[in-house]
């Protein structure tokens, strides 16, 4: 039996690298350890390829300082000369963090903190955050059967901001993430906008922290 | 700068990865530290540019050179079009996101008559005055185009400052060094193009006169200021010192080739009466194993693709295949990297060829027999044989293989509704074969795929000649073949008619056609190559606002003697032999492969002597 390491990274998503897609990123990192020259350890399928795993997919458009990402060794490395090696291969704007191994399961990941900047009329923040407080924010979902209309109020868990210049809201969110309940920071201001009729435009999103179900840094 | 505006708009377009440059590979250079800024330009998409090899070679090629930035452009697709001309974004180059017109030379490659409004459209994005008549005397910006389809350039004549013919290795330094004399001696585009002219595989069309008959036809080319009567094209002479990159721009979006390429020979021996590249890109020349597993090594090394494709017009007639496959697996299988052999024949795809693939991958088959019977098979000189295409299937069906994709054309030369026929009798053959075929997969279906383009005769063919089917003729032919089809194993798909129809226009068409192909462009056509966007009614309608008749250049059959617009173009091939395989064609004999015997074509010439050394079969007989 070949020893096996599973390693967690943690990498930065972020300028030119936004635009690329869920499916773009798993082929580009891919081909990143394939050029680290790391062993890494491949499916023993029909067609071998190296085993990936994603904790939470990023929506195109949004960066993100908090990515994870899983894969196998066959050997065991230094931590460190793992993300050199992989930092080495990668494109501009994905950069690993720290490689580290897993303490908690991915399916504990509970909440995610997003920083969004918005461009709107003076006051925006301050409406924003009475939006979110309220009992109940109904919006449509996308789901398989079609779209659905649910209340994602308690998909929020916090909502703090501050206004910026010319009529800028910088907020802070913190937001159902994981398997079990999910909300797209997206999908908030998309209700937003619904329901206040203001034209808002998201000028950036970013994901900047996990969480557990209890509260505490996801790791 | 461009890129605030340009990532504005970027999340209102599919794939916005595309139009953003900063994919590994991808050169960035101090814009300041450079000399010549080149532009390359690829008409289409780009996941349809970013998997050409040329452009790959030339890319890696000019940034070698510390003088000289080349950076990458493809047509936006229409959703993006859209954003840049409301947002008044400019054509830019993908590494610096600067503008197009702010380049020293705009290089188009032409792989696709149908690519050309594409053309018109970039330089209009770009800002560039679409008719060269218009760009005035300064020497920037400089247009060029090489390329399959600059064999008959006559229809772009009006829009292009000179082509390159030929391969560009050689000729595209060449042409920048005289740019950077020019450039530094201070002189203007008239002057610089005439002394472009002299350099053997550049054309300037503006240097040369046509003069046209009553019927239409030409009457004779005349050069002027010094101009060269013929222009030949450039070739490397040995293929394996020849340039190639260690490295590719290694795109974030799925394109159409995402893999690396080694480009293993260049020609091709077979002389498919039918097949343009067959003869433009003669003579043959291999690349030496050695080189092509190094390269391939590299690149897969540099890369990180897990598939490395060894390309050519006909990679089963490499002479060191079989040891190259050998050596190629004491790397590639270690290091999870599979092998994929595109344009097999079928007649030399062997057990142990089969096996050498299978035991990495196992892709789907194609094979393509072109046409339905041997009669015509010999016409077009396509020498595969029923047997052949037997044996083959039935090695692939033993070896667990369910599904072949066939490839044929109707609207060949001399074809009769018994040839086309043949077409579904082949494919139902295959069928048969494989419940006949034991040891085939168990308790699965076979899937035969038919796949039929129609005919396109081209220039520098034997079939230069003759008259393109009309567009009635290749939809009874087409008729037909579902009439016969009886079998729900085969399914056939048929190429659309008016795309051929356009497409055969151009390919041998004269420059009095970049009138249609302004007013084409002018009416709203870009991306013709693409179904969703071709118009049928306004292709004609462009054609009759030029006063043109395309049937004049699709459907009629030119005489040997005539001249044709591209005969004072010079690919190494002469007409002499080009009509002697026409007249071959005619009595349906098929002519030896140049490895067995030398058919001299003429093309030697531009190696300086016989094609494979001393052997006496293949010494030029004339």
């Amino acid at each position: 039996m070949e020893t096996m390491q599973t390693i967690r990274l943690w990498f930065k998503k972020e300028g030119l690298a936004k635009y690329i897609s869920h499916l773009d990123l798993v082929r580009c990192m891919a081909r990143a350890l394939k050029r680290s020259g790391l062993p890494v350890w491949y499916t023993q399928g029909f067609n071998p390829h190296i085993y990936l795993t994603f904790a939470l997919p990023l929506s195109l458009g949004q960066e993100s300082e908090c990515e994870i990402m899983q894969f196998r060794l066959v050997e065991e490395l230094p931590l460190n000369e793992v993300k050199d090696r992989l930092n080495a291969a990668l494109p501009t704007g994905l950069q690993v963090l720290a490689a580290a191994l897993p303490q908690q399961d991915l399916q504990a990941i509970a909440a995610a903190d997003y920083r969004v900047t918005l461009e709107g009329t003076p006051g925006l923040a301050g409406r924003f955050m009475a939006f979110a407080q309220q009992p109940q924010i109904k919006t449509l979902k996308r789901s398989k059967k079609g779209p659905k209309e649910v209340d994602i109020r308690p998909l929020v868990l916090a909502c703090g901001g501050e206004e910026g210049e010319g009529g800028r809201a910088l907020l802070s969110l913190r937001l159902a993430a994981g398997g079990q309940q999910n909300l797209n920071p997206a999908l908030l201001i998309e209700a937003y906008c619904a329901q206040s009729g203001e034209a808002v435009k998201t000028a950036s999103i970013r994901r900047t922290a996990l969480y557990d179900g209890a509260g505490a840094p996801f790791c | 700068m461009l890129r605030d505006t340009i990532e504005q708009v970027l999340l209102k377009v599919q794939k916005p990865a595309q139009y953003i440059g900063g994919e590994l590979g991808s050169i960035v250079k101090d814009r300041d530290g450079v000399d010549l800024r080149f532009a390359f330009c690829f008409p289409d998409t780009y996941d349809v540019g970013m998997s050409h090899l040329g452009m790959k070679i030339l890319y890696g090629l000019l940034n070698e050179r510390p003088d000289i930035w080349c950076e990458r452009v493809f047509a936006p697709w229409v959703d993006m079009e859209e954003q840049m001309r409301e947002n008044h974004i400019p054509l830019y180059a993908l590494e610096s996101l600067d503008p197009v017109a702010d380049f020293d030379i705009v290089g188009f490659t032409l792989q696709y008559e149908l690519s050309f409004t594409n053309i018109l459209n970039m330089l209009d994005l770009a800002g560039i005055p679409v008719l060269a008549a218009q760009r005035g005397d300064s020497l920037a910006p400089l247009i060029v185009a090489g390329g399959p389809c600059a064999c008959n350039p006559e229809p772009l004549a009006d829009f292009i400052d000179l082509f390159l013919l030929g391969e560009g290795e050689e000729l595209n330094l060449e042409l920048c060094d005289l740019y950077l004399a020019c450039k530094k001696e201070g002189v203007g585009k008239g002057e610089f193009l005439r002394r472009a002219a002299q350099i053997e595989g550049v054309y300037v069309p503006s240097l040369y006169q046509v003069q046209y008959k009553e019927d239409g036809t030409v009457e004779r080319v005349t050069p002027r200021e010094g101009a060269p009567a013929t222009v030949r094209k450039r070739i490397v002479r040995e293929m394996s010192s020849a340039y190639f990159p260690a490295n590719f721009v290694v795109p974030f979006t799925d394109i159409v080739h995402d893999r690396a390429m080694v480009e293993v020979l260049r020609g091709c021996i077979r002389g498919c009466r039918f097949c343009q590249a067959g003869f433009i890109y003669r003579p043959l020349r291999e690349k030496d194993p050695g080189v092509i597993d190094a390269q391939a090594k590299a690149l897969c090394k540099n890369t990180g693709y897990d598939e490395v494709s060894l390309t050519s017009l006909s990679t089963s007639d490499l002479t060191t295949l079989e040891g190259l496959l050998d050596e190629m697996l004491t790397w590639t299988e270690d290091e999870k990297v599979s092998l994929s052999l595109p344009s097999l024949r079928v007649d030399n795809f062997s057990k142990e060829l089969v096996d050498r693939i299978t035991s990495v991958r196992k892709s789907g088959l194609t094979f393509a027999p072109e046409a339905g019977t041997q009669r015509l098979r010999d016409a077009i000189n396509k020498n595969v044989t029923q047997g052949e295409i037997d044996r083959t299937c039935a090695l692939a069906f033993e070896n667990g293989y369910t599904g072949v994709k066939l490839y044929f054309m109707i609207g060949l030369p001399t074809e009769t509704m018994e040839d086309v026929e043949g077409i579904v009798e082949t494919a139902q053959g295959v069928v048969d074969l494989y419940y006949k075929t034991k040891e085939h997969a168990k308790g699965k279906g076979v899937q035969v795929s038919v796949s039929t383009a129609c005919f396109v005769p081209k220039p520098f063919t034997p079939f230069q000649f003759e008259p393109q089917d009309t567009m009635e003729q290749l939809a009874q032919k087409q008729e037909r073949m579902r009439a016969v089809l009886r079998s729900k194993k085969i399914k056939l798909s048929c190429h659309d008619t008016q795309v051929s129809f356009i497409e055969g226009v151009f390919a041998r068409g004269d420059r009095r056609l970049g009138k249609a192909i302004l007013r084409a462009w002018e009416s709203g056509c870009t991306f013709d190559g693409w179904s969703e966007r071709f118009s049928y009614e306004r292709w004609m309608a462009a054609f009759a606002g030029a006063g043109l008749d395309p049937a004049f250049y699709a459907n009629r059959r030119r005489s040997y003697d005539e001249v044709l617009p591209w005969d004072h173009l010079d690919y190494g091939v002469s007409k002499a032999f080009l009509v002697r395989e026409n007249q071959l064609a005619h009595q349906s004999v098929a002519t030896p492969h140049c490895r067995q015997h030398c058919s001299g074509c003429g093309a030697n010439k531009l190696l300086g002597g016989p094609c494979f050394g001393n052997d006496a079969n293949n010494t030029p007989v004339v």
